[in-house]
């Protein structure tokens, strides 16, 4: 699939869910048209990536790492506490589409873990109180 | 007393209207060839976790010929444990803009592209900010600085993808494709981006890079050791004191020397358990084998590798069946699942870890995770199959004793 230097889908897709929250199926019809490739295979390789969404998500992404390092400082005992509060496991969205919770891998904080991403912004060094004491400022 | 020594660190430069760009304006000056001699002469190796030549790299891609030439800057950074080139693409912003600018200009690059990870919001933003910033100074587009150089760069974001930062995954999410791997050969600086020559560096790199022509191949090779010249930023988490990026001269202190005294030894436990030395991928070191010199030979020696620059420290009083569960978990999650021994391999081990929970493991447990790891390294198409292996199979090895039923050894 050659790409004209600002076609590249990842940023069409991007700017898509930055507009709509997800990427909506009449625009992945548009994306086929303008790359001539079947929709199938623009949705496989949307589908590919874990931030782009094809269905609605919650308003609020939370994201939280439990991998190595995080780990190493009780990212499993901020988990369950988001969890528990969230009543929400991994990949599941509130019934009220407040909140949508994932388990990630390696955020990229090493160093000021228990981290947890809500939307754009990031948080570190957290302890279950201070975690649920963002999220319940989520409106 | 193991200190600091700053070479690629540095005060903020984000605003091109704040620096000159020293290195560059000296590569202008020289002929494409002279400044491949420049490089070679460093002994600098990519710091994205392979460590491969950059002067020879940049060599081949410079003698490459096609109808485009890319230059693609590799800042996909996810490898668990690193955080290193988050630190210079957030502080020393122009320095990785400037390192790919030269290798544009060395190679003939048409245009060039920053693959950044879509976590990485406050990163892209400074970058989005530093680009606008340069096109308007005059750094990017026509006639770069007065000279006949032209170049422009697009910042891309990755969308939560590891495997990505796999250069050929890589060019195929930048082609609107799943990031799968490809087979290799062709290799990307032959054929790349849409077949085209392609030359791929990580962020640190492209950082030694600006430093090199600014301060001299002859000063940076006052650095290191013959194998490993220079610095390396040390990303230091896990159980310690005081985690963080450190700059850290190549031989000049151990690992050992960089927990203790840059990271305040351990916080929690008492004692070190073991350290990941390079990023995850790499072979865990257990606490008497810290007294290597930090270089790429010396942990090499040690029985590891230098990887990434990601430093975790484990504490003596950390569940082993929980950690191996996260690692088993991370590489069956970030597999692309285009060959099938890293896709298999990956779910069997993480379902054979997750099954023993907190009991132990049986010996043909062990032999059969052995056994896959194995598979894959020989099979798996791409560093993250083949490296899977690398933690869980040295966790195991060193610690049979606690982890296995009955153990006996």
């Amino acid at each position: 699939m050659l790409q004209q230097d600002n076609d590249i889908l990842l940023e069409m897709a991007h700017d898509i869910q930055d507009t709509y929250g997800y990427i909506p199926e009449r625009e992945i019809t548009q994306l086929a048209e303008k790359f001539s490739e079947p929709r199938a295979k623009i949705y496989g390789a949307l589908e590919f990536y874990s931030m782009l969404y094809t269905e609605p998500t919650g308003k609020y992404i939370v994201r939280i790492c439990d991998s190595i390092s995080c780990f190493l400082h009780d990212s499993d005992e901020v988990l369950e506490a988001v969890q528990d509060y969230l009543e929400l496991e991994s990949g599941e969205t509130s019934d009220d589409k407040l909140f949508t919770l994932e388990v990630v891998e390696c955020l990229g904080h090493c160093g000021e873990g228990p981290v947890m991403m809500v939307n754009d912004r990031m948080y570190t060094e957290l302890t279950s109180g201070r975690a649920i004491e963002i999220l319940s400022e989520c409106q | 007393m193991v200190q600091e020594r700053k070479f690629l660190k540095g005060p903020r430069l984000r605003n091109p209207a704040d620096y000159d760009f020293p290195g560059l304006q000296r590569a202008l000056k020289m002929e494409p060839e002279e400044v491949i001699q420049e490089i070679s002469e460093s002994k600098l190796l990519g710091r994205g976790g392979a460590g491969f030549p950059t002067g020879t790299k940049w060599d081949m891609a410079f003698k490459e010929e096609g109808e485009f030439k890319y230059i693609i800057c590799n800042a996909d950074e996810g490898e668990p444990g690193t955080f290193k080139d988050r630190y210079l693409l957030d502080e020393r912003t122009l320095k990785v803009l400037e390192g790919m600018l030269i290798g544009a200009y060395v190679i003939d690059a048409d245009y060039g592209y920053i693959y950044i990870r879509g976590e990485y919001f406050k990163s892209i933003k400074i970058l989005q900010e530093a680009l606008e910033e340069a096109r308007e100074a005059g750094i990017l587009g026509e006639n770069i600085l007065g000279s006949d150089f032209s170049f422009d760069i697009k910042l891309v974001r990755g969308a939560g993808c590891y495997v990505c930062g796999d250069e050929t995954s890589l060019l195929n999410s930048l082609e609107g494709m799943r990031g799968q791997s490809r087979t290799k050969p062709p290799y990307p600086i032959s054929k790349g981006l849409c077949g085209c020559p392609t030359l791929v560096n990580n962020v640190e790199s492209l950082a030694c890079v600006a430093e090199i022509l600014h301060q001299g191949a002859s000063e940076f090779a006052t650095m290191g050791t013959e194998d490993s010249k220079g610095t390396k930023l040390v990303c230091l988490s896990g159980d310690v004191n005081y985690p963080g990026v450190y700059e850290v001269e190549f031989g000049s202190s151990t690992l050992q020397e960089i927990i203790t005294d840059l990271g305040g030894g351990p916080r929690k436990s008492h004692d070190i358990k073991f350290v990941i030395p390079g990023g995850l991928s790499t072979r865990i070191l257990t606490r008497d084998k810290l007294d290597y010199k930090y270089s790429y030979e010396g942990l090499e020696e040690a029985g590891s590798s230098l990887g990434s620059g990601g430093v975790m420290v484990v504490g003596s009083e950390q569940d082993l069946t929980a950690i191996l569960t996260r690692i088993a978990r991370f590489y069956m999650d970030e597999s692309c699942g285009t060959c099938f021994p890293c896709r298999e391999g990956n779910q069997q081990i993480y379902k054979i870890i997750s099954r023993v929970g907190k009991g132990k493991f049986t010996v043909n447990q062990l032999e059969i995770i052995e056994d896959l790891g194995n598979a894959m390294a020989e099979a798996a198409r791409c560093g993250l199959g083949q490296s899977a292996q690398y933690p869980t199979g040295t966790i195991l090895a060193e610690f049979k004793e606690e982890l296995v039923e009955g153990a006996v050894y």
